[in-house]
């Protein structure tokens, strides 16, 4: 298990810096205007631009700027943003940020986790009547309309109907965080409706549930000591995942309901070139859904003691 | 008791030439003993047409699909000409604007046609490459047994980042256009088809009938085409009929974003970006692209489970 564990962990560090390798490489081909700030392009003439440069080791060949950069990561020192805000250390950029996505990303996670499996048992227990199809109909929505439309739809129902607020404003976080979290929640809700009521069903049929029923258990007991626990096995590997993926945020929703969360840092660092900012989001990105894979894998393994990662025997 | 005693000495008594006798060849009835009716093809067909929900829906499709080009030729402002009359702007869908005009005082009719027509081909160019990639890769890497490793890597690396930033780095650093697009949502694509594929052609790749196969000399693409492809068709269909209602989602996202389809050619995000401000006001801006998008998508997505349970052979009998 601790073999496994450490061989597991050091094949993701690999993974991890190669991406990051690759990504710092790709970074390294744009012009070298983009490690000044804007006053600094303005002020700077091209001579005291070549000092600092020098100065910063940054026309240095790019193998030995490589090995610099690999050993800023191994002290944790991820240099400054240039242009997003200028010259603040980018730890403490996306350490203002974070919070915001994290907190609306796990209250989500927590309502579609709730709901979702919800009714992922309400259409196993009513499977093929009026309630299942209801079920059905709404993940078939969730899944075939783009979720711009959807959120559009959430945002007119929520803004018209129920008079919450269109933006996310600072001022009155609680309430303007209703529309993204049910935003966010959506989609989840109904890939674990989707899955718990495919798993369950798979469960219902098997031997030792008939064995349950003639031993005399009742309905409530087969579904939740039985049915439901080794139905949420599968799903268990998804959960921390997902919860890490949180601090990333949702692109999509923060930039249509303005919240000042993590999910447009990415997209706006890349567009004004910040390339400490890339990196570092990058490096954070990539480890978070490695661990978050590999931590899937190890509770899955809790919840269900059958099942051994380690030993790959005879399983080719 | 009697009369059957004499009958059985009678029958033991009968030579052995006369029990049997020799038919004539013919090469009508030898074709006839190994003829069986079935056909693959045909049989998903029949399993499709008694799903009558599936072929309403498939026929609401293609009608829908005809009609974005039929729409576009009888509007009365054609897309290109489009001139911005601040005048005549937010104009309730009448006899002269089909859909109403837009916060430019635009026809919002060919716009929103002219946005399906290009959710619609753009999928669907996506989801010819991405079958063909993803097909051909998966098949490599479920077979070759020392591809598995480096190809798993390569699996690895490229999903981990999540998909918006590659889209984010093609936007910014090559640009963006409709060919672009249709390319690298390609590239990212074929990852899942690839993976289903592979899984699947493992599971086949030693079974018995392979061994034999293989003993017998058969070469290996015939061994995938023949023996192994047709086990996958159904998880194919399924996969591009998800990957449909998924390319049209991710280019409105994408478009929502300013990283999609350039400026200049209209489509779902674009038209809904641009009326994000109004259309509390103007429900009519976000109704009519987000109706028509949603009937394409939901309709696609069923079309494709029923047309992929009717082509799983388990369910043929």
């Amino acid at each position: 298990m601790i073999k496994y564990t450490v061989k597991r962990l050091l094949q993701s560090l690999v993974t991890v810096l190669i991406i990051v390798s690759i990504v710092f490489l790709l970074l390294r081909m744009l012009p070298t205007d983009y490690y000044f700030t804007e006053d600094q392009l303005i002020k700077f003439t091209d001579a005291q631009k070549h000092e600092q440069l020098e100065a910063a080791g940054l026309l240095d060949p790019i193998p030995v700027q490589l090995l610099h950069f690999y050993a800023d990561i191994a002290r944790f020192d991820f240099g400054e943003s240039r242009r997003i805000q200028n010259g603040v250390p980018v730890v403490r950029v996306i350490g203002n940020k974070f919070g915001i996505s994290m907190k609306m990303g796990i209250i989500s996670v927590v309502i579609s986790l709730i709901i979702g499996v919800g009714i992922g048992i309400f259409q196993t227990r009513h499977k093929d009547k009026l309630g299942d199809h209801i079920g059905t109909g709404y993940t078939v929505f969730v899944n075939a309309v783009p979720p711009l439309v959807s959120y559009s739809l959430v945002l007119i129902f929520g803004s018209r109907v129920l008079g919450l607020p269109q933006l996310y404003s600072t001022r009155d976080t609680v309430v303007s965080s209703i529309l993204p979290i049910v935003c966010l929640s959506l989609g989840s809700i109904a890939w674990y409706a989707i899955w718990m009521r495919r798993y369950m069903i798979d469960e219902i049929n098997r031997e030792y549930i008939k064995l349950a029923k003639i031993k005399g258990l009742s309905e409530k007991q087969i579904m939740v000591k039985h049915v439901l626990r080794n139905a949420y096995v599968p799903l268990a590997q998804y959960l921390p995942g997902s919860l890490m993926l949180t601090i990333s945020g949702s692109l999509l929703v923060e930039r249509f309901f303005s919240v000042p969360g993590m999910g447009p840092l990415l997209t706006d660092s890349i567009n004004r070139y910040d390339t400490n900012v890339v990196q570092t989001l990058i490096i954070l990105y990539s480890t978070l859904s490695i661990l978050g894979v590999f931590l899937g894998d190890i509770l899955m393994m809790l919840v269900d003691p059958r099942i051994r990662l380690s030993d790959k025997g005879g399983s080719r | 008791m009697d009369a059957e005693k004499t009958k059985a000495v009678n029958e033991e008594n009968i030579n052995e030439d006369e029990l049997f006798r020799f038919v004539e060849y013919s090469p009508e009835s030898a074709e006839i003993t190994g003829y069986s009716d079935y056909s693959y093809w045909k049989s998903v067909f029949q399993n499709f047409i008694k799903k009558k929900s599936a072929v309403i829906l498939s026929i609401v499709f293609i009608a829908l699909v005809i009609f974005s080009f039929v729409a576009l030729a009888i509007g009365k402002f054609d897309y290109k000409t489009l001139q911005p009359n601040t005048n005549m702007a937010f104009q309730k869908p009448d006899s002269e604007y089909w859909f109403g005009t837009d916060n430019l005082g635009c026809d919002y009719w060919c716009q929103v046609w002219y946005a399906t027509q290009t959710s619609i081909k753009l999928s669907l160019i996506v989801a010819l490459g991405e079958g063909i990639l993803g097909v051909a890769i998966g098949c490599l890497w479920g077979y070759v047994r020392s591809l598995d490793r480096f190809i798993t890597e390569v699996y690895n690396i490229i999903q981990s980042i999540p998909t918006i930033l590659y889209m984010t780095l093609i936007a910014l650093m090559v640009g963006q256009s409709f060919k672009i697009m249709c390319i690298s949502l390609i590239l990212f694509n074929w990852l899942v088809m690839a993976r289903n594929v592979r899984n699947l052609v493992l599971i086949y790749r030693d079974r018995e009938y392979n061994l034999a196969s293989r003993t017998l000399g058969t070469p290996v693409w015939r061994i995938l085409t023949t023996n192994i492809l047709p086990y996958l068709i159904s998880v194919i269909i399924l996969r591009l009929a998800l990957s449909i209602p998924g390319t049209i989602s991710l280019e409105s996202t994408l478009s929502y974003l300013g990283l999609g389809l350039g400026v200049s050619t209209p489509s779902l995000g674009l038209l809904i970006r641009n009326a994000r401000m109004f259309f509390l006001d103007f429900p009519y801006l976000l109704l009519f692209p987000a109706v028509i998008v949603s009937v394409v998508t939901i309709t696609f997505y069923l079309v494709g489970n029923a047309f992929s349970d009717a082509s799983d052979p388990k369910n043929h009998v």
